[in-house]
């Protein structure tokens, strides 16, 4: 194995962790928000670390262009589902907050 | 075994039990969230297959247009006012309670 | 050991992971709940399929990613514009 054969070995390893991460983070957090918080910081890092781990990898730089791609759509997709499921809970529970006031 | 065979073999389990929870599951919102995974895995199933025509079109007819077709139809069933319904509007569901 | 044997091992620590992250959805209280370890699942299948095209030396696999991370959000997007919120679940059995 080269340098880059072990760099890109821990690189994966490390975003197999953040993934790891995630689902207990899923399974064990008490309610949705906190879900959400741990589930897509693992998300991002989780595929951010594959995706950089492969991209050592790449042959040229079109494939490297298209890892690089679906990351930031990743990221993208999850800022925005993120955002909206919170959206939704918190929108779920208006009627009853406002009654308190 | 490789790690090839020990793959296959956790996907193809785990096929066969997701799908038995879809078919079995209760409330139709978890029955529709599951088949969207299972869609995921199907096209991973046609990955490993040596078929990545079909794994791309079961990535996005399986597990992207169809989940959501089938989301909008339990939206519908139950009884949620469309984005485009004013609020004064009566809910769908009083509607229906009127009429019978 | 090479890197590829490497890759297909990570690729089946993440459909396990896949495997726990179902009992969310199974119990999960909420619908938010379930969409998320869907979108979760989203994410991991991303990976697994970047993981196998390396591994296995197939680059057309990278067209799937491409796609399912693509179409994961819909799903969502979906899910809050036309699902009710969760006091509206009349008429709907428990987990």
């Amino acid at each position: 194995m080269s340098v880059l054969d072990i760099l890109t070995a821990i690189l994966v390893i490390i975003g197999a962790a953040f993934f790891l991460a995630g689902t207990i983070g899923l399974l064990r957090f008490p309610d949705l928000h906190s879900r959400i918080h741990a589930l897509t910081k693992a998300d991002n890092l989780g595929l951010g670390f594959i995706a950089l781990g492969l991209l050592i990898q790449a042959d040229s730089i079109a494939v490297a262009l298209k890892i690089v791609l679906v990351w930031f759509l990743a990221l993208a997709a999850a800022a925005t589902s993120g955002y909206l499921i919170a959206n939704h809970a918190m929108e779920s529970n208006t009627p009853e907050r406002s009654d308190d006031v | 075994m490789t790690f090839e065979m020990l793959f296959d073999v956790i996907l193809a389990l785990m096929l066969v039990w997701l799908c038995w929870r879809v078919l079995a599951a209760p409330d139709l919102f978890k029955a529709v969230v599951l088949f969207i995974v299972y869609g995921l895995l199907i096209a991973l199933a046609f990955v490993r297959l040596q078929a990545p025509d079909i794994g791309l079109a079961e990535a996005s007819i399986g597990a992207g247009l169809t989940g959501a077709l089938m989301l909008d139809a339990v939206g519908q069933m139950t009884g949620r006012r469309m984005p485009w319904q004013r609020k004064d509007e009566p809910d769908r569901k009083e509607a229906d309670h009127g009429q019978s | 050991m090479s890197i590829e044997t490497l890759y297909v091992a990570v690729a089946i620590f993440l459909l396990l992971n896949v495997l726990g992250g179902l009992i969310r959805i199974l119990i999960g209280p909420a619908r938010g709940d379930r969409m998320l370890a869907a979108q979760l699942f989203g994410t991991t299948g991303v990976a697994i399929i970047l993981l196998l095209a390396e591994g296995l030396d197939r680059p057309a696999l990278r067209d799937i990613a491409l796609v399912v991370v693509l179409l994961a959000v819909i799903n969502t997007v979906v899910f809050v514009r036309f699902t009710g919120p969760p006091e509206d679940r009349a008429g709907e059995t428990g987990p």
